[in-house]
């Protein structure tokens, strides 16, 4: 492999901040399997040596090689849990060995562009278009633009169709990739679910087909029988109508290569990646589309809490410890896709826990740890975990923070456990403002939580709040967004009350509101956005229903969150519109200064797509959506079920805590939550 | 614990290699990280937001390397100065490498302020023409052979009169004769000279060396390391 560090290092002096593209963070491993930056690499390291000075150890012949890629800067790619799982479980297999790439800040990718520098790999500064595979995650819409910026600084054809045997393996994951059509052409393949076990079996595959001199049109035909794994060119999209009459938005590509006129090999090397027969019968049969099954990690409470990770030089977004204290969230919130996807809960021991977080904080040399999960404080020993993680803690200045996602008494107890005398701000989610829509959207808290939870923070010391909202969900009609406004005055109220009188004004309370997205896999995926003009509106009107002048009111620009809503619920047809969009300059659409409206909307005159119409369409539950071959393991029969008691006002309730609510995802998967000991809501305590 | 109970380690450093692109920010941030990876019994600031007791020096600019840098740790117990610096070592990523630690008495003077002088070693390289492969995977530019090597030149060693550099508030013109101690020496490709740091500020070295190459565009400066730094 090239090694491309003399010529990027000249240009680091142009750079904003070099340490984002110079490696060789504590923690870092080196791209030759069983090494580290440890030793000094050049010898005369001391005396005037020279930032060009390469660091790199002779890459060892047939060591395939994998590279993770953010599509953007360093600071929000490096602490991807993702980018860590992945590359330590690719570095753990024999012969192989996994690097990071970010996407650089856009004027470095400009003057790499003038200066012809393609895109590179940290740990060996190698060009990306020389590894055997890429891999890269998808974690929000927003990324489409930079997934071209990724490709195109690489030198790699930016459609899988135009990739040859000299090219890597393009391979998407991640949220996004749980409809992945949008994104079709510009991904060989889609890994579904968690990579823990998959991914690695994945490139196993690869590289036998590698081995075996195999074609790249024969190779992803094998690589389509991997569980988890999607190869969207081996499917053609149909329209709208024919997939509403066939119940399917795919049929099988017609082949052209040879192993199609072959019945599968049933006796292929294989060992890694167990079969689902259904899978390997289906994806090779003439013409029915199989399902694509994401991929569970069931070892997850079983495995380490705590694995080496980079300690990065500059300061990232989560720069601290993160361990992973459970995964899954029931708690059901109608347009939550987390929700959904990451099923069942598992829980990590609270053994493990405490260990992982003091042999983290000792190797990495953090002052920081976060107990991370979607829902921390649902973890049924969560209050002897920070308990005793404090105790271990004590004088050493160590902040634990934990994601203070519940809307209680108990939550509130729980963060002061861990704010000790510095308590910053707290933030809580009702995110709808009246009973009615919380219950729509099975928000199952009340306003009596969320005043019991005031109550608590405030007297405990807290001083500033932030009150999640959402604008625009199902059934939201004037009443409900002026009971927004109600709710956080009276919340403000409560907190005044709690406080006393000398310190009144230090009470700083805001609201933040977001334009509900509708995500695949959701009971919401039917359901369209409201316009922007209709946001905006609402917007107002909110603002105007707010008298007190110490809450403030912040929302989020409706114009990125309709393209958000466009390529969330979007088919094939999306692909050109994002290629168009990035031709005319679109990248880092995620970013308010990058973002630019237009370069979408010219992108979409030119094909004749619209893309208001595209977020704002409200389809019946009989609808079959553009992702209906993606199986996500919870069924559309309850997606539909939960719809319907949405328009009913009724909750259900969390099977974490009490009773299956037939979701469909244990008996199909064969798995279970998995809770250390039974869950209690706090006000049965 | 109070300063007066604590024991003041003083840890003399290197920043070599790339990682002399980090700022001063990024050091100090990675070193205290070291000191916690190292497991030293570093003394707590008591307060609001308790944090590590631990001072720096004198910050190098980005993309400067360092050979004599140091930092202060206020430690809750003696821990012989030689098992300190091993257990920094073995904490330390090997362009961020602690390579001596010394006890100092509380009234020492503070790593920043301490040693105004600093002495730099320029190494100089030809840039690669416009078209020419230069700095490809196969020559490092600034490492190149024998005939590649700039030689200082008499001319070089004449330092600029002024350097314009660039503050928060605008430009601004320093006379370099207020900063430089001594004369400037050279020696194949390599420059050395020292600037002395005054209360009311400094000149950076990267400015300098700028100013100094501004007459010579087929010369660029493939390292600068500050060698020393002493008293005035
Ligand atoms: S199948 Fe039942 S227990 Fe399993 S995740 Fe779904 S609702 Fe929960």
């Amino acid at each position: 492999m090239t090694d491309l560090w003399p010529r990027l290092a000249r240009l680091l002096a142009q750079a904003e901040r070099p340490a984002r593209y110079i490696n060789h963070e504590w923690g870092a491993t080196a791209p030759v399997p069983g090494t580290s930056y440890r030793e000094p690499a050049t010898p005369d390291l001391g005396l005037g040596a020279s930032i060009t000075a390469s660091g790199m150890s002779a890459p060892v012949p047939g060591v395939y090689r994998f590279c993770m890629v953010y599509p953007d800067t360093y600071e929000l790619g490096q602490p991807n849990q993702a980018l860590r799982i992945l590359c330590k479980a690719v570095n753990a297999q024999e012969g192989m060995s996994a690097e990071r790439a970010f996407l650089p800040a856009p004027d470095f990718c400009d003057l790499m562009r003038q200066e012809g520098l393609p895109l590179f790999s940290l740990e060996g500064c190698a060009p990306l278009a020389q590894f055997d595979a890429l891999g890269i995650t998808l974690s929000h819409e927003l990324v489409a633009s930079n997934i071209l910026e990724v490709l195109d600084l690489a030198g790699i054809p930016l459609h899988a169709a135009d990739r040859d045997d000299s090219h890597p393996l393009v391979i998407g994951g991640g949220p996004v990739a749980y409809n992945p059509e949008p994104f079709h052409l510009f991904f060989d393949a889609f890994s579904l679910g968690e990579g823990e076990e998959s991914v690695p079996e994945l490139l196993h595959e690869h590289r036998r087909c590698k081995q075996a001199g195999m074609g790249r049109a024969d190779t992803l035909r094998r690589l389509a029988l991997v569980p988890g794994t999607y190869v969207p060119s081996l499917y053609v999209g149909l329209g709208q109508e024919e997939a509403q009459a066939r119940g399917t938005w795919l049929v099988p590509a017609p082949r052209q290569d040879a192993l199609s006129r072959e019945a599968p090999r049933q006796d292929a090397p294989c060992q890694e990646a167990p079969r689902q027969d259904t899978l390997s019968r289906d994806t090779l049969s003439r013409d029915t589309v199989p399902v694509f099954r994401r991929r569970i990690f069931t070892g997850f409470s079983q495995s380490p809490a705590w694995e080496p990770c980079v300690v990065p030089f500059i300061e990232t977004v989560h720069d601290r410890l993160n361990v992973e204290v459970l995964r899954g969230c029931t708690r059901g919130c109608r347009f939550c896709q987390a929700g959904m996807i990451y099923r069942p809960v598992r829980e990590r021991p609270a053994e493990q826990i405490v260990s992982a977080v003091l042999e983290g904080l000792e190797a990495t040399g953090y002052d920081e740890v976060s107990l991370t999960s979607l829902s921390t404080t649902d973890h049924s020993q969560i209050a002897a975990i920070l308990t005793r993680l404090n105790q271990a803690c004590e004088g050493k200045g160590i902040r634990i923070s934990i994601p203070s996602q519940r809307l209680d008494a108990f939550g509130v107890s729980m963060a002061g456990l861990v704010a000790g005398r510095k308590k910053g701000g707290l933030t809580f989610a009702p995110e709808a403002g009246t009973q009615r829509l919380r219950d729509v959207i099975n928000k199952n808290v009340t306003e009596d939580d969320l005043f019991n939870a005031i109550d608590a923070a405030f007297a405990a010391g807290w001083r500033h709040c932030k009150l999640y909202f959402m604008l625009g969900l199902p059934t939201e009609t004037d009443d409900d967004v002026k009971g927004i406004a109600s709710l956080a005055q009276r919340a403000y109220d409560r907190a005044r009350e709690a406080v006393p009188p000398g310190m009144r004004g230090s009470i700083k309370m805001s609201v933040s509101c977001a334009l509900f997205v509708p995500k695949p896999h959701t009971p919401f995926q039917w359901d369209g956005q409201i316009p922007p003009d209709e946001a905006m509106r609402r917007v107002n009107l909110l603002r105007s229903s707010v008298k007190y002048r110490a809450i403030t009111v912040n929302w989020h620009d409706p114009a990125t969150s309709l393209i958000e809503a466009a390529l969330s619920r979007g088919g094939r047809e999306c692909a050109a519109w994002i290629e168009g969009a990035w031709r005319r300059g679109a990248r880092f659409d995620a970013w308010s200064e990058c973002f630019n409206a237009q370069t979408w909307e010219d992108a979409a005159v030119t094909l004749g797509f619209t893309p208001a119409e595209a977020a704002s369409r409200s389809w019946d539950t009989a609808f079959i959506p553009p992702w209906s071959h993606i199986d996500c393991g919870v069924e559309t029969g309850f997606l539909r079920r939960e719809r319907q008691r949405a328009a009913l006002g009724q909750t259900t309730p969390d099977c974490s805590f009490g009773s299956c609510e037939a979701c469909g995802l244990c008996p199909r998967y064969q798995v279970e939550p998995m809770t250390q000991e039974p869950r209690k809501e706090a006000s049965h305590e | 614990m109070s300063e007066a109970q604590a024991f003041r380690l003083r840890v003399t450093f290197r920043k070599s290699g790339r990682l002399a692109l980090l700022s001063h920010l990024e050091v100090a941030r990675a070193l205290e990280r070291t000191v916690r990876r190292a497991g030293l019994p570093f003394a707590v600031s008591q307060g609001f937001s308790p944090h590590m007791k631990i001072a720096f020096g004198a910050a190098l600019p980005v993309g400067v390397g360092g050979t004599q840098e140091c930092f202060d740790l206020y430690l809750t117990r003696y821990i012989a100065p030689e098992k300190a610096r091993e257990a920094l070592e073995a904490a330390s990523v090997a362009d961020l490498m602690p390579s001596s630690c010394e006890y100092l008495g509380n009234k020492a003077p503070a790593p920043s302020v301490a040693y105004p002088v600093s002495t730099y070693l320029v190494e100089l390289a030809f840039l690669p023409k416009k078209g020419e492969p230069g700095g490809t995977e196969d020559k490092e530019p600034g490492r190149a052979e024998g005939l590649n090597k700039p030689c200082v030149s008499a001319e070089l060693l004449v330092p600029p009169e002024t350097v314009l550099v660039k503050r928060k508030n605008g430009e601004k013109e320093l006379a370099s004769a207020d900063f430089l101690v001594g004369p400037l020496e050279g020696e194949g490709n390599m420059l050395r000279f020292s600037l002395r740091a005054h209360a009311s500020g400094s000149l950076r070295v990267d400015a300098f060396v700028a100013a100094l190459l501004a007459a010579h565009p087929d010369l660029e400066a493939s390292a600068i390391t500050r060698i020393a730094q002493r008293p005035v």
